[in-house]
């Protein structure tokens, strides 16, 4: 026998430590998965829908791209499609805008407009936007239109939520 | 605007710029014909749903004015005439019916209203990609004549 000889009370308790912190750590675990897991899905998922146009098909006039994502209302699950007017700016750089006009949510189109063919036209009350989706002073809209974020993905279009701009 | 709370509080906000209502109208039939009576409903709402998302800002969609085929007569007629004069009262410049009942037709130039009369094509048969370009080609056409009788009023 060692000189530091373990006591009965004292493995009685090391024990217990032991079967004790197990427990604690078994019920603690899961619980602190369940809070930070918010947390962690948001970094994963990341809300972007696959369109079906390809990024090198894009040029620098505007084309109607559709998507479709599911959208859950109260218990009805549907699939919603949404479509965006996407382009090429000067430096290359993708343009997603939305096609809902900022007046009162009609759907606003390229060039419909014979007096203005490069600009977006809202048919409802004549709202216009200039291509970088500005509104036009003058015309109804008060905002420009929103911006879908976007990502590129195997040559793919990615669009995430579309956002609001600033007041022009 | 949709027949829902929140589009119809923005209406209510809004009216000197929604001066169009859209009514579908449903021709409702028990028994046989029963499937086609469904269909006819799928496809005459798709295409006001289409149309309402083209032009939210102006349209207010109604709820359907429903009837049942066997009893389309008079009464039909004239409870649709009554919905109208409660809508042009309520300030609306325009209305527009939907339906793909051939009856109507006849009895276009009783109402004030402008009919527009689609014969329904069945969708059952169709994936959600078909249905999507078959009420977006067949939209597109409505919508000129949205626009054209928007135009010719101002």
């Amino acid at each position: 026998m060692s000189k530091d000889r373990v006591s009965r009370r004292q493995f009685l308790s090391y024990t217990l430590t032991g079967v004790g912190g197990f427990m604690a750590a078994g019920i603690l675990m899961p619980m602190v998965r369940f809070a930070v897991d918010p947390v962690l899905k948001a970094e994963a998922a990341g809300d972007f829908v696959a369109t079906k146009q390809k990024v090198a098909d894009l040029t620098n006039e505007p084309v109607r791209v559709d998507f479709t994502y599911k959208q859950k209302d109260a218990w009805y699950e549907s699939d919603v499609t949404e479509s965006a007017w996407v382009y090429k700016d000067d430096g290359g750089k993708i343009v997603a805008l939305s096609p809902v006009c900022k007046h009162l949510g009609c759907t606003v189109n390229w060039g419909s407009d014979k007096e203005h063919p490069d600009q977006f036209f809202c048919p409802c009350h004549y709202g216009r936007y200039t291509k970088d989706g500005t509104n036009v002073p003058g015309t109804p809209p008060l905002a420009p239109l929103d911006v879908y974020p976007y990502k590129e993905k195997d040559g793919y279009l990615y669009l995430g939520k579309a956002k609001p701009r600033k007041e022009a | 605007m949709k027949w829902i709370p929140q589009d119809v509080e923005t209406y209510s906000n809004a009216k000197e710029y929604v001066d169009t209502a859209v009514v579908p109208l449903y021709s409702v039939t028990i028994g046989g014909g029963i499937k086609q009576s469904a269909a006819a409903a799928e496809f005459i709402t798709l295409l006001t749903n289409y149309l309402e998302r083209q032009f939210t800002g102006r349209i207010l969609l109604f709820p359907p004015f429903t009837y049942l085929e066997k009893e389309h007569g008079e009464k039909t007629l004239m409870d649709l005439q009554n919905w109208e004069v409660n809508m042009f009262d309520a300030g609306f410049q325009h209305v527009f019916y939907l339906t793909s009942d051939m009856e109507w037709r006849s009895k276009e130039d009783q109402l004030k209203g402008a009919l527009i009369w689609l014969p329904s094509i069945p969708l059952d048969e169709m994936t959600d990609s078909q249905k999507l370009t078959m009420v977006d080609n067949q939209g597109k056409q409505l919508l000129t004549l949205f626009t054209h009788k928007w135009r010719n009023n101002e």
